[in-house]
Parts: C-alpha cells; structure tokens; sequence
C-alpha cells in the first residue's frame, strides 16, 4: 500500500462518521415521509378506539391503555418485572410496615417478661 | 506532514490487526447497544404521541374501591353544559380472555358517526366497514390470522352474557396500524356491550371533547366538582405517561447492559493503553530517524482516532440496521414488552443529524480523550532504553 492510497484510506475512515450519519440522516427522512401518507388512515382508525396507546401489552390488561389504566397495576409486562408506577419498586415501604412485621414475628411474651424495646 | 502521519497511523494499525479488530470491535458493539436502544426508544415515544391528538380532550372514569369500574351513561347530562365542552360520549370498550389465544383481545364498540373506513382509505387491509345492527366486526390482520379466520367467517367470541351475538368478520385492519390495533375487534356498540356484559345504560368512561383543549385543567376541575369520585384524565398527561413508560424501560435495558459495556470498556483500554514490545521499539526506531515527540503523539493519536471514529460510525450503523432494517431482534422484547397479539409494524425513526452528531460527539471524544495519556507516554519513552529492552 503506497502512502498516497494510505492517505485516501485513512481520510475516507476519518471521514465514515460523517458519511453514516449522512446516510442515516437520508434514511430516516424517507421512512418518516413514508409514515406521514398513513397519518390520515392513524387519525380514522384512532378516532374509533379508546385510546392511542399502542398495542404493545396485549397480554397484560392492565397496561394496555397504559394512560387510562389504573397507574398502580399488579404487573408491567409481566409477572416480577417492574410496576408502571414510576414510585413502583425502587421506593422502600414504611419503617412502621417493617417495625410492625418485626414485632409479629416475635415470639409470644410470657407473663413477667420486660417488655421488648 | 499531517497527511503522512496518517498513512502511517493506517500502517500501524494494519500492521497490529487483531488489537485494532479487538478494540474497533468492543467499541462498535458498546455504540451500537446504546444506538439502538435510543433509536428505539425515541421512535417508540413518537409512534405514541403520533395518534394523541385522535385522543379525547378529557376521559372521565368512575371508580369504586379505587379501582375503575363502568360508569352509567346518563352522566353525560351533567357535564354537556359546562362551557367549552363540545361533545360528551359514552364509550363502550374492554378486554375478553381468549382461551384460543391465551391472551386478552380488546373490544372496541365503534363510536356513532365516526367517519368511515375502508380499503380505499388506507384503514382497512381487506373487506369494508361495520353495518349497524348487523353483528359484524373488524379485527387487526394478525389476530385474524392467529384466529383462522377470513372476511366473511363467523366467530362466537366468549362471554357470561346470553346477550352476545356470534359476529361475522368484514374487515381487517392494514398491517401498518398494526402498533394500535393488533389486539383490537371493533365491532357495533350493542355487541360489545353484550360481549363484555355491560348493563343497558352503562358505558366503560365517557370522553369529552372540548371546543379549547386549552380549558382542560378547568373543565377537568368543574368535572370533578359534579362528579364526586370521579377520575378525570387530561389528554396533556399522556405525554408524561409515554415518557415515563419508555423512559423507564429504556433505562432498565441500558441498566442491565452497563455491566457488558463497561467491561468492554475496560478491555478497549487495556489494549489502549499496554504498549507491546514491537510498538516500543517502532517508536524507538521512528525517533532515531528524525521523528519529533510531538510527530509520534500525532501518530499514535490519530490510530485512536481512525479506530473511533471506524468504530463509531460502525456502531451507529449496525445500531439502525438493527433497530430499523432487522426490527430489533432481541432488543424489542425487551424495550417494548411482548404479548401473544405482538404488533409486527415496523418502526420509524426520529433521530435527526443533531442526535446522531451527539452520540458520534460522546462516543469519540471521551475515547480519542482517553487515547493521549498512552499516547504521550509512548511518544517520550526514551529510545535507547526502548532498543534496549
């Protein structure tokens, strides 16, 4: 390889993330131009349906209309994934709840035990 | 000079192929993990948002117990006067279990006076619209299929209610409106009611559509003032709903990858930054011939630059593709969740040159950043003592 062609190589892989995010750019642009013709046929249908979530959690009816359904769902998208509520899992119950539970799984006190603390 | 620096820096990196293969390679696959759940992500949002403003302003829900349950139609009576209000409607719509499908399908009772839809206006993917009163329904193409069943077959869909008709398919819905009707048969008001055993009178929740959607948060206010425990949801919510919805999904799936990037990361660096023996004495050699310190920087920059910048543009690439070329094998699932009705419609993107720009931006300059602590080290390093060792 002579050091002109090393040259045009090196340019040309200098110059790639230009040239794919030109092509992408072009790319996106045809396919959203391509969706714009069906947004007459979008606003019909969506005018009969209840909502303009998308069918993505047919299974889990509590997520379907995720806009209209109750926030605080058993499930997401399915059994032990995260709850939808954004407070969901990640937010620890009460200390009272724990301190309550703690106190339940003690065993029985006798008669003249001191008291727990 | 520059121009010849390069040349070399080409060399060097041919010259060491399987470093460079390993260190494009990592790099490239952390790019395109991030890509594509962005891509799909950001499509996502917007595929939702495209059908929000088909949405009713205002929908008023009853609960009971806090949990929402159906609302009598009569309602409507009381919200019909408040100023701004153009048109209050009952709507009909639930899920039925389908042993068949193992999945919920939801039946839509199809609204009086919409406007209609047929083949020729891009709804319908084959047969017509619904007649009134004639037990007809129109299913997404899928769940037809999945039901066996062509325009023109008959199906006795399972209900309590001795009230539920057996209904004929007439239509099914383009493919392409799959990501809203998947799962959807819509059919006349009195069969769904029937269907989903709702009481003559009773609706699922009533929509309300306003003459200034800007008034929302005030006729929301005078809803819930006549309507006492009544849930009232505001169209602009939705916005806030898909954003959290993918937000949260998109960050879990990000999460859950952090580990493998960082990983691969780390291994970039690692081959980044060990100067082998071959290199130490190339760049001993390039100094003894004349080369300055700041030439060898130069060179030893540019290899991570050609290598990030290959990559990168590597990664956005294989990102599309996988997102928008192939559908996001793998990733889909994950991202959107999955049901047996799984909407097969593929996906539009919505990145423009600024966020590809950005991600090119975060990839390569921290990269090319991290490049010049070797790099520096490589192009002071004595070169008798390199010879020598």
């Amino acid at each position: 390889m002579n050091d002109a062609r090393a040259r045009a190589i090196g340019l040309m892989l200098l110059a790639a993330p230009a040239l794919v995010i030109g092509v992408l750019t072009v790319d996106a642009r045809s396919r959203r131009a391509a969706r714009r013709a069906e947004e007459p046929a979008l606003a019909l249908v969506a005018a009969r349906l209840p909502t303009s979530d998308l069918a993505l959690s047919g299974g889990a009816r509590w997520l379907r209309a995720a806009s209209l359904e109750e926030p605080g769902a058993a499930f997401a998208d399915g059994p032990a994934l995260p709850d939808p509520d954004p407070a969901g899992g990640a937010m620890a119950p009460p200390v009272e709840v724990w301190s309550v539970a703690a106190e339940r799984s003690l065993p029985p006190r006798r008669e003249g035990d001191a008291p727990k603390r | 000079m520059k121009g010849s620096l390069l040349a070399h820096a080409l060399g060097a990196l041919a010259r060491r192929k399987a470093r460079s293969i390993a260190l494009g390679g990592g790099l490239a696959f952390a790019v395109a993990l991030v890509a594509a759940v962005l891509f799909l992500t950001e499509s996502l949002r917007a595929e939702a948002e495209r059908a929000r403003d088909a949405h009713p302003d205002i929908v008023v829900q009853k609960l009971v117990g806090g949990r929402p349950t159906t609302i009598p139609a009569s309602e409507r009576a009381k919200l019909g006067d408040i100023p701004s209000v153009r048109e209050v409607t009952p709507r009909v719509w639930g899920y039925i279990f389908l042993p068949a499908l193992q999945g919920n399908v939801t039946v839509v009772g199809a609204p009086r006076g919409a406007a209609p839809i047929s083949v020729a206006n891009g709804v319908l993917h084959s047969g017509r619209d619904l007649s009134p009163g004639a037990h007809e329904m129109i299913a997404g193409v899928d769940l037809a299929h999945f039901l066996g069943m062509l325009p023109g077959d008959e199906l006795g869909l399972p209900s309590a209610d001795p009230r539920a008709h057996a209904m004929k398919l007439v239509g099914t819905f383009k493919s392409s409106l799959d990501l809203w009707t998947a799962d959807v048969i819509l059919c006349d008001e009195d069969d769904a009611r029937a269907l989903l055993g709702l009481p003559e009178g009773d609706a699922t929740d009533i929509a309300v559509t306003l003459a200034n959607p800007a008034e929302a948060r005030v006729v929301a206010a005078t809803i819930v003032e006549r309507l006492p425990g009544a849930r009232v949801i505001e169209r602009d919510l939705l916005e806030r709903v898909y954003h959290l919805s993918y937000g949260r999904r998109a960050g879990l799936v990000l999460g859950a990858s952090i580990p493998a990037i960082l990983a691969l990361l780390v291994l970039a660096w690692d081959r980044a930054s060990g100067v082998g023996g071959d290199e130490r004495r190339e760049i001993a050699i390039l100094k003894a011939v004349g080369w300055s310190t700041g030439d060898v920087l130069w060179a030893k920059l540019l290899e991570s630059i050609l290598v990030g910048a290959l990559a990168t543009a590597l990664g956005l690439l294989l990102g599309y593709a996988w997102v928008f070329w192939l559908g996001a094998p793998g990733l889909r699932p994950a991202l959107v969740g999955w049901s047996v009705l799984y909407p097969r419609a593929s996906l539009t993107p919505v990145v423009d040159v600024a966020q590809l720009l950005g991600v090119t931006v975060a990839v390569l300059g921290p990269f090319v950043l991290l490049s010049v602590v070797p790099a520096w080290r490589a192009a002071t390093a004595d070169p008798l003592e390199s010879m020598r060792s």
